[in-house]
């Protein structure tokens, strides 16, 4: 009596296990490769190839001048051309700055007002000075900043 | 500690004894046939996990399905294998479906008081088949336009109310962008909701009757 009890429970206790073992394994193996399928569009890298801007000769000294790049990218399955701008300034004419049109705010493209003399974003009123400090307004932090390098008289940007 | 959460839910929603209902109900000595309407249920639910997370990508116009279709398959981590199951699951989901049928039916399980368990039984099949008719359309390649033209053309086939349908199924004359949409929108709202409510029938008439032993041989 005793005997054939704990023989039932015994298989009992088993089947359970096999039960939570399989069941487990087969929600490991559905469930598991969800977490890249659905993280993968964000963890892909971009390319950090140099990006040719232009001839450095039309940036006068001590004024941010407009670079405009189109770029092809891939985004999912859908190519698009997108558009890139960037200021460009140099004190010496030997060391660029390059720095993003990107407000440091909430995302919004600022623009170099010479008359002004800085750089002014319409959302929230932000202005930068010319090398990218923080005049007035909300922005936390400085205009970002592209690593560039010249060689010919060209300059190159690094995509970040 | 986990017990104790247990108990305190248990107070609250009693699902020891749904539970006990559930899983702890007495059934009669049976075979292997009888676990095709559970395998039947597993896919179902593989089917509805891997739909899902399908539709975090795919994109239903005419612009950009099959192009969708591919990224997910060659360029998605994994992508390749949450549709390769959705893909294969579908065909297992009929062949289950109709094996599952076909031992109701040859072991006479469909008889009094189990008719109305039959009825939606019958109806999720065609469910399952209407799942399979429009998922087809939606990788949008030469395949499934071409296989949607001829079964939506057989529809047109019936007398008298056979255009009316064709039209009906197709949003239009020809296979087009609405075409491509509502087959869609059926596929993962109006059937999966239909399915959903069907099986909570099906499965509570399974559980409140209870399932029925192998005939002998004078039956």
């Amino acid at each position: 009596m005793d005997k054939s009890e704990d023989k039932q429970f015994g298989r009992r206790n088993f089947m359970k296990a096999a039960i939570a073992g399989i069941g487990g394994l087969i929600g490991a193996a559905l469930g598991l490769p969800a977490i890249p399928y659905i993280m993968g569009p964000a963890l892909q890298k971009e390319s950090d190839n140099w990006l040719q801007l232009g001839s450095v000769s039309k940036v006068e000294l001590n004024i941010p001048t407009l670079f405009k790049k189109t770029i092809e990218t891939q985004t999912g399955w859908i190519n698009t051309e997108e558009e890139i701008s960037v200021y460009v300034l140099t004190s010496n004419g030997q060391d660029y700055v390059v720095m993003s049109n990107v407000c440091t705010h909430l995302g919004c493209r600022v623009r170099w007002i010479p008359e002004k003399d800085g750089f002014f974003c319409p959302c929230h009123n932000g202005v930068f000075s010319k090398d990218g400090t923080v005049v007035a307004g909300p922005p936390p932090r400085p205009l970002d900043r592209f690593e560039s390098k010249v060689e010919d008289g060209v300059i190159f940007i690094k995509r970040g | 500690m986990l017990i104790k959460i247990g108990d305190w839910l248990d107070e609250r929603f009693s699902w020891r004894e749904v539970w006990e209902a559930i899983f702890m109900r007495k059934v009669p000595h049976v075979n292997w046939f009888y676990t095709l309407g559970s395998a039947t249920l597993f896919v179902a639910i593989n089917q509805a996990v891997t739909g899902i997370l399908l539709t975090l990508y795919y994109v239903p116009t005419p612009d950009h399905a099959y192009d969708s279709v591919v990224y997910i398959t060659t360029q998605l981590p994994f992508g390749w294998l949450i549709r390769g199951l959705h893909h294969w699951g579908a065909s297992a989901m009929v062949v289950l479906t109709v094996l599952h049928l076909l031992r109701v039916f040859y072991f006479g399980a469909y008889k009094y008081p189990r008719e109305a368990t039959w009825i939606t039984g019958v109806i999720l099949l065609l469910v399952v088949i209407g799942f399979g008719f429009t998922g087809y359309l939606l990788p949008w390649d030469q395949k499934s336009f071409w296989a949607t033209t001829v079964g939506t053309q057989i529809a047109g086939l019936a007398p008298f109310v056979g255009d009316w349908i064709l039209r009906i199924a197709r949003g239009g004359r020809d296979i087009s962008a609405v075409t491509l949409a509502r087959f869609f929108g059926t596929h993962i709202w109006v059937l999966p909701a239909t399915l959903a409510a069907l099986i909570g029938i099906h499965l509570y008439l399974v559980i409140r009757i209870g399932i029925t032993a192998v005939p002998k041989k004078d039956e």
